[in-house]
């Protein structure tokens, strides 16, 4: 249920974005969004759809979605190495828990294309 | 008629990609900072706890309270949906206390706390604070994604909830520097896995300090005092 508070601080950003560079209407964000952020992509565009309503700048505009895999790196050996599983994780080369995420948790607003 | 060219047969429409790269979270975490920065020039130690709806944040509290205001000053923001029965209970234990209710929201957010922080400075009189507790909105899920600018986050599973949650919530483990299993005292009621929820805990953060506790029948209650004693002592509170 984050995703409507995340939506709505999503709505803001836009509204300033636009302002600043005098766009007529925002017509697409592109989000990067971490495999382990946390967020659900599904529920965020669903909540910005609806909160974007209320805005004729973003009234139309879509999201898009990079997403990020998830890629720790073991601080005992070393190994980097991508995993589908986000917990509990362990090092394939030796079973540490000890671990580091180097990609996986990312939440950005990438870009945002406009109208001018 | 187009208003780029005077033609009379399209549309000029220019779009432009605007290179934005910045947290979706970026209110939250700008005024996080702010928070932060506030609680270390005042110096006092902001804990934020979180857990699921009645796993014993505020009981938890009111003990808290009663072991330690005698040698500390201590303040509380109460994060709820509705109602301020939970700021009303600090009130009791003779510590300043400020309601902080969302109105629908599910957590407690950094902009929220800055305001509630500044209203507990007024009821302060000029008094400084060693810790500031912030007992977020119950719940397991959204808390742990919004930083408050607290040193440190405290999140507690209660025994009846059951071994699984860590597993099931992970976020709220990963984000957290102590968690407290909760209604120890309950634990022969309950097929609960002492163990497993131990171990399950510390593979998603290995760094976490653990504490079995009872506001009940007091298990744990001093070496959950302790931890807020020694963090007191520590130079580096930041996470």
């Amino acid at each position: 249920m984050h995703e409507v508070s995340i939506a709505l601080g999503m709505v803001e950003e836009l509204k300033r974005i636009a302002a600043e560079n005098n766009a007529k209407k925002v017509t697409n964000v592109k989000l990067k969004i971490g495999k382990m952020s946390g967020i659900v992509t599904d529920s965020l565009i669903f909540a910005f759809d609806a909160v974007k309503l209320e805005h004729p700048l973003l009234s139309s505009a879509t999201i898009s979605v990079d997403e990020v895999p998830l890629v720790y790196a073991c601080s005992k050996c070393g190994k980097a190495f991508e995993t589908d599983d986000l917990y509990p994780a362990s090092c394939p080369d030796c079973n540490s828990y000890n671990l580091k995420i180097l990609s996986g948790e990312e939440q950005h607003i990438e870009n945002v294309e406009v109208e001018v | 008629m187009c208003d780029v060219c005077g033609c009379h047969e399209h549309n000029h429409r220019e779009t432009r990609t605007i290179d934005v790269n910045q947290s979706l979270l970026k209110a939250n975490e700008e005024a996080a900072a702010g928070n932060r920065k506030h609680f270390d020039e005042d110096g006092a130690l902001a804990i934020n706890i979180i857990s699921s709806p009645g796993s014993g944040k505020t009981t938890l509290l009111e003990k808290t309270i009663d072991l330690l205001k005698n040698e500390i000053s201590i303040g509380v923001l109460e994060g709820d949906i509705e109602t301020d029965l939970d700021a009303e209970r600090i009130r009791k234990k003779g510590v300043p206390a400020v309601q902080l209710t969302t109105g629908g929201a599910c957590h407690l957010d950094s902009v929220l706390v800055h305001k509630g922080l500044h209203m507990l400075e007024r009821s302060l009189n000029g008094n400084r604070l060693d810790v500031l507790f912030i007992e977020n909105v119950g719940n397991l899920v959204c808390p742990s994604f919004f930083d408050l600018g607290e040193h440190i986050r405290v999140v507690l599973i209660s025994v009846p909830e059951g071994h699984d949650k860590p597993l099931k919530y992970p976020k709220a483990i990963k984000t957290s520097q102590a968690l407290i299993i909760s209604k120890s005292d309950l634990a022969p009621y309950f097929d609960f896995d002492m163990g497993k929820i131990k171990k399950d805990a510390l593979s998603i953060n290995p760094s976490l300090k653990i504490i079995v506790a009872s506001a009940k029948t007091g298990e744990g209650i001093d070496d959950w005092v302790d931890y807020i004693k020694g963090l007191l002592n520590t130079e580096t509170l930041r996470r």
